[in-house]
């Protein structure tokens, strides 16, 4: 394992590995509550805070963090005021793409740059993105350990949370703006359009599989942080794009635990009895 | 001693938009008595319920739970819902351990587990609902009845004083329906529960019901006290 000593291999690896490990913890709660495409609309505004992040000469990764976070609360006050889910997240996604590619043509020499972070460039990663990456992974994996209960509650049933006396607007709010953190924090590894995919890929192969939401959790964790690093080697070894590579692994892993799922099930429908 | 009373619809009214769902409506459930909300599909029985536990703000009148108007009521711990069992399906793979504790979050609130005494009333709850022998198994797995199970074990996790079904036995078979009536039986008349339970069967809760509302032009009647006391329930 030679290709282990490269320093740009090792670099790729631990900023892959760990968003792609803390990207299904945050997914478990979104694809719950059937919100699969939020992480999506927050890459297509995270695009939005490169190119204003380039025309204004800031770091990208300061304009992805703070458009995202205002479309979160934007999210959350469309979502809030009776729109339909997937209404509001149409006008983040259509918004941020069409501001994203306003801001970067007016950026001039920026266009290129913004445009790679669309999928990722995770070969050119230097020590610091890989820092920043980790940390606001650390933050990410903070959050859903504090919040693990109340979000557990909330993504089952929203009405029997509130109830039972979950603080359900806060809560809607705070996870919004983690799959925010989670986007920004994957655009330099797997790219702004990509970085989503970690959030769903894992969760739904997991739980083919699994028998209990915890299980699915570390499961899908499991399942991406495998996937990261054996779609960062293949993609070494076959000369090909890492967040592609990453990404169709994490589907072969879904393809699997389909067929895993199948057999489990096939001795079982003959021989069981309804209860 | 007359019991405390749990919640209190006093002179509520609401609408979407400008078509009126309630009117006027008047409600008063005590500790200890199981009130039967009746009527027909469409009727408004879930909005009732919805703005009893405040999920709903009502456009007139008040809502008291246990004598603090809802809006203010912070004392969630004393209050268990079930949804229609519809609107609580699972996308994930998740366990009746899950679900159950689940109802725990709002007592615990961040970080904290449960401690011995709440480990032990899940455990409680768990077997007074049959679920003990499946408590890991997936909820997806189990017949509709127990599901419908889980989720009123959910609400009972708290050791609630106002219990609140709404149209718990849609979808689920006679036997599980006789499991459920005993479960409330126990409720209402050894822990002095407060129920108020929905149904589109004006017959469901014959005998065990103490009062029966129906929702009917958008206003609450008394219809019917119990018709017959259970088979030896004396009630």
């Amino acid at each position: 394992m030679d290709v282990l000593t490269l320093g740009f291999m090792q670099r790729a690896l631990v900023a892959c590995v760990v968003v792609s490990a803390v990207a299904p913890l945050v997914g478990t709660f979104v694809v719950q509550r059937g919100q699969s495409l939020t992480g999506d609309g927050m890459g297509h505004v995270a695009f939005a805070g490169v190119g204003l992040a380039f025309l204004v000469g800031v770091a990208p990764l300061v304009g992805a963090l703070a458009l995202t976070v205002l479309a979160a609360l934007a999210l959350y006050r469309t979502e809030r005021s009776g729109l339909a889910g997937d209404l509001s997240l149409a006008l983040v996604f259509y918004g941020g793409i069409a501001a994203g590619y306003l801001f970067a043509t007016r950026s001039g020499g920026g266009l290129n740059a913004v445009l790679g972070l669309l999928f990722g460039s995770a070969l050119d990663l230097t020590w610091g993105q890989v820092a920043a990456v980790v940390a606001l992974a650390l933050v990410v994996l903070v959050a859903v350990v504090a919040l693990y209960g109340p979000l557990v509650a909330l993504a089952f049933d929203e009405s029997a949370a509130r109830v039972a006396g979950v603080p359900v607007d806060g809560l809607v709010l705070t996870l919004t703006l983690v799959v925010a953190l989670v986007v920004v924090g994957g655009m330099y590894a797997l790219g702004l359009l990509l970085v989503s995919a970690m959030m769903v890929i894992p969760v739904a192969a997991a739980a083919q599989v699994a028998t209990s939401y915890r299980a699915t959790m570390r499961l899908a964790a499991a399942i991406g942080a495998g996937s990261a690093a054996v779609g960062l080697l293949a993609a070494y070894a076959g000369d090909a794009t890492p967040a592609s590579s990453i990404v169709l692994v994490a589907i072969g892993c879904y393809v699997v635990a389909t067929v895993v799922r199948a057999r489990r099930r096939r001795p079982r429908a003959a021989g069981s009895v309804a209860s | 001693m007359t019991a405390a009373v749990a919640l209190e619809l006093d002179a509520v009214g609401f609408g979407y938009g400008r078509d009126a769902v309630l009117h006027d409506a008047d409600l008063r459930v005590r500790e200890g008595e199981l009130v039967a909300v009746v009527g027909a599909n469409g009727a408004g029985k879930t909005t009732m319920l919805k703005l009893a536990l405040g999920l709903l703000a009502p456009t007139s009148g008040v809502v008291r739970l246990f004598g603090t108007p809802v809006a203010s009521f912070r004392d969630w711990q004393r209050v268990g819902y079930v949804p229609q069992r519809a609107a609580a399906a699972s996308v994930l793979p998740v366990s009746v351990d899950e679900v159950v504790r689940s109802g725990l979050a709002g007592a615990l609130g961040l970080w904290r587990r449960p401690d011995a005494a709440q480990r032990a009333r899940i455990a409680h709850v768990l077997d007074l609902l049959g679920l003990a022998a499946v408590r890991a198994a997936p909820v997806a797995t189990l017949s509709g009845g127990q599901q419908q199970r889980a989720l009123i074990a959910r609400a009972l996790v708290t050791a609630p004083r106002l219990l609140v079904l709404d149209e718990p036995t849609t979808g689920v078979d006679a036997a599980a329906r006789a499991t459920l009536r005993a479960s409330l039986e126990h409720l209402v008349h050894d822990e002095h529960v407060a129920v108020v339970y929905s149904s589109h069967d004006p017959h469901a809760l014959r005998g065990l019901a103490d009062r029966v509302v129906e929702v009917r032009d958008g206003g609450l009647h008394d219809v019917a006290p119990a018709a017959a006391p259970a088979p030896g329930g004396g009630r």
